[in-house]
């Protein structure tokens, strides 16, 4: 199990003899990945491929072996280009697709949010939709107020409880999303690019939110694909896909430490 | 040759690799390339000069150059020069056909389109929650009867009562509303019933009697007309060329047009001041025992709900698309008709291509958020209790004054 965690990682410290001998200020987020190593995984993916068939009836693979695993308690960010699959990866997970090959196991119950808010947001208003999620569950009226006001006030929305859906603007359409994945008190959080149409204050809040939920149980496990690098500062672990694969998955330093030679690399190229 | 080649992008910015400057390094990377019109192919936009007809476009002297999208083969060593007759006649000829295109559709769409994008920018059928009125406060059930009743009324009670309820409706929504919103709401509304109660008024018992006369004239038949009546009454009211109103055609006219404004705007009036779950929570309280026969209650209320949400979608969708054209700064003058229509043909696929994807990604939600298509088993929270105060009872007395009034006026006015 440990050295999968690490397999993909290239850095000298990555093993686990290496990264005890060398404490560092990278140490601790190693060592809660190889705590959380020994747990069960939240998230679990063993050599998924998912592929589509064109117009010419032809397989067009999409994912290829992809293999990763979260464990609880942790917030993990899945990076890479556009069109990497990263969000086709997420809804394998979530189990919206069905994967061609491998298998996929998700500590259940688990919410996905998706990229565009108004793909999420199926009710009219603001409290109506945050407890939309909860119509599975049976709960007294009561039980539902006090999570929909909890997850609200989580996402700074609580004063917009009554509001029309309509009437918000999108980085507040999307909070409203992500408090009715928080209010279903999920083991897992699949969240696909939820800062897009966040500034960078509500950027901060949802993070924070998102951060809080994971670590108040110990058991919440979180995947969040984002392009935005400086967010990998509140995760816990990240991986890194490229055309259909996922190159890299470790710890938050070594990835980014991946993708910032990647970025050398490319300035190299077009010689700036 | 009298044709020019316009190419999208101008030539001069893009100059032509002379094939002694060495070739750039290779790379892997597709970089943006200089326009290098193909050899042997190239599409481009051809620009004809052409002068249109004086006979039926007399007015049009000014030079203009038609957009012909064509493909362009070259010929190694051919500039044109060889053919120039050929290429003359060719570009007559083009010109003659050019000339034939109808034209002068003018800046018309894009103020369709500027109109589309404005009209669906105010709220329509949505909840407004400020200023919070006296009707924000009434129960809603009571809302969903008055709604009920203002259907059936003006269908069965007299010409004044209808008048009546259309002013009383009117100055409501004026009361109600905030400026903006009513003088929309109402002058929409207002067209389309006027539209109504003219076709209706004059196309329902004149055009027919005309076409259809089966009684013989008096002068055929040689007996003498009849009389008319001694208390001024008349079938026909006015006469307005071939075209005739009558009691008949004005009864139809204005109980259509009354329908249709009551209708829609003590619907729209209901909208916008009952927030949509208190709605569905009224509508859910009057099904709830429909429930024992069979009916699906909590099917229809989650369709209600999924369909108010998606009114305000609709119209972002018609309104952001019909941004999405204006910002093309589409040259109209130079379309011709057929394809103006084609780019409002585009954006009316656009349109419905979009409204589906949607529809696809909030089912696709639904089922990430727990909906596995049984209404029944899974519960929708609506938040709504219902309590009746002094502006309800007040409500109540004023709608039943209103039925005792439409069944006194059926009874007293004939």
């Amino acid at each position: 199990m440990l050295q999968e965690v690490f397999s993909f990682a290239p850095m000298p410290w990555a093993s686990l003899s290496t990264a005890l001998m060398k404490p560092s200020p990278r140490y601790c987020r190693c060592r809660s990945l190889i705590v959380a190593a020994e747990v069960a995984p939240a998230i679990e993916a063993h050599k998924v491929s998912f592929s589509v068939t064109n117009k010419q009836g032809k397989s067009v693979p999409i994912l290829k072996n992809c293999s990763l695993h979260v464990p609880p308690g942790q917030l993990w960010m899945l990076l890479g280009p556009n069109g990497c699959g990263k969000s086709t990866l997420l809804k394998v997970l979530a189990g919206l697709l069905n994967p061609s090959d491998g298998t996929v196991n998700i500590k259940k119950p688990s919410s996905f949010v998706f990229q565009n808010p108004d793909h999420q947001v199926v009710m009219p208003t603001v409290e109506a939709d945050v407890a939309f999620g909860l119509g599975k569950f049976n709960l007294t009226s009561d039980e539902v107020r006090s999570r929909v006001s909890e997850a609200l006030e989580a996402v700074g929305m609580l004063h917009y409880s009554q509001r029309q859906i309509q009437t918000l603007s999108g980085g507040q359409k999307q909070r409203v999303a992500i408090a009715g994945a928080l209010a279903e008190a999920c083991k897992v959080l699949l969240l696909d690019e939820l800062t897009t149409f966040l500034d960078e204050h509500d950027q901060i809040g949802v993070i924070k939110a998102v951060k809080n939920t994971v670590a108040a149980s110990g058991e919440v496990a979180a995947l969040w694909v984002t392009h935005r690098l400086e967010e990998l500062n509140h995760a816990d672990g990240a991986l890194y896909m490229e055309d259909g694969r996922i190159m890299m998955h470790g710890d938050v330093w070594s990835v980014l430490s991946f993708i910032k030679a990647k970025q050398v690399q490319y300035r190299d190229h077009l010689h700036l | 040759m009298t044709s020019r080649l316009h190419h999208a992008i101008p030539l001069q910015s893009f100059p032509r690799r002379s094939p002694s400057s060495s070739p750039p390094p290779r790379t892997p990377l597709r970089l943006p390339q200089p326009f290098v019109p193909h050899r042997r192919r190239a599409t481009t936009i051809l620009l004809i000069p052409w002068r249109p007809p004086v006979t039926w476009m007399g007015r049009r002297r000014r030079r203009r150059s038609a957009p012909v999208s064509c493909t362009v083969a070259e010929r190694d060593g051919e500039d044109g020069t060889g053919r120039g007759g050929t290429a003359k006649s060719a570009a007559e000829a083009a010109a003659r056909w050019a000339s034939l295109i109808p034209r002068g559709v003018g800046v018309a769409p894009e103020r369709i389109l500027r109109l589309i994008s404005g009209a669906t920018s105010s709220p329509i059928g949505q909840f407004i929650e400020s200023p919070r009125t006296f009707l924000h406060s009434v129960d809603p059930r009571i809302k969903l009867v008055w709604l009920l009743v203002l259907v059936v009324l003006p269908a069965r009670s007299h010409i004044y009562m209808r008048l009546g309820l259309v002013l009383y409706i009117t100055l409501l929504s004026i009361c109600i509303l905030p400026y903006r919103i009513w003088t929309d709401q109402l002058g929409r509304v207002a067209l389309l019933s006027g539209i109504l109660f003219v076709m209706l008024g004059f196309g329902s018992d004149s055009v027919p009697s005309l076409v259809q006369l089966r009684t013989p004239p008096p002068s055929i038949t040689g007996l003498s007309n009849v009389p008319s009546s001694l208390s001024g009454y008349s079938y026909i009211i006015t006469k307005l060329g071939p075209l005739q109103l009558t009691r008949k055609g004005l009864s139809v006219a204005s109980t259509s047009a009354c329908l249709s404004f009551t209708i829609f705007q003590s619907a729209s009036l209901c909208l916008t001041t009952t927030p949509p779950e208190q709605l569905a929570s009224a509508l859910r309280w009057f099904m709830v025992p429909l429930a024992l026969v069979g009916v699906p209650v909590s099917e229809i209320i989650l369709t209600l709900l999924l369909s108010l949400r998606f009114i305000s979608l609709v119209f972002d969708e018609v309104r952001n698309t019909a941004l999405g054209v204006i910002a093309r700064r589409i040259s109209w003058h130079q379309l011709t008709l057929m394809e103006t229509l084609d780019v409002f043909f585009l954006y009316i696929r656009r349109i419905f291509k979009n409204i589906f994807n949607h529809a696809e990604q909030i089912s696709k939600a639904m089922i990430a958020r727990g909906f596995c298509g049984d209404s029944n088993m899974h519960k929708i929270y609506l938040f709504t209790d219902f309590s009746l105060g002094f502006v309800d009872f007040v409500s109540i007395l004023c709608l039943l004054s209103l039925i005792g009034a439409a069944v006194l006026s059926e009874q007293l006015l004939v």
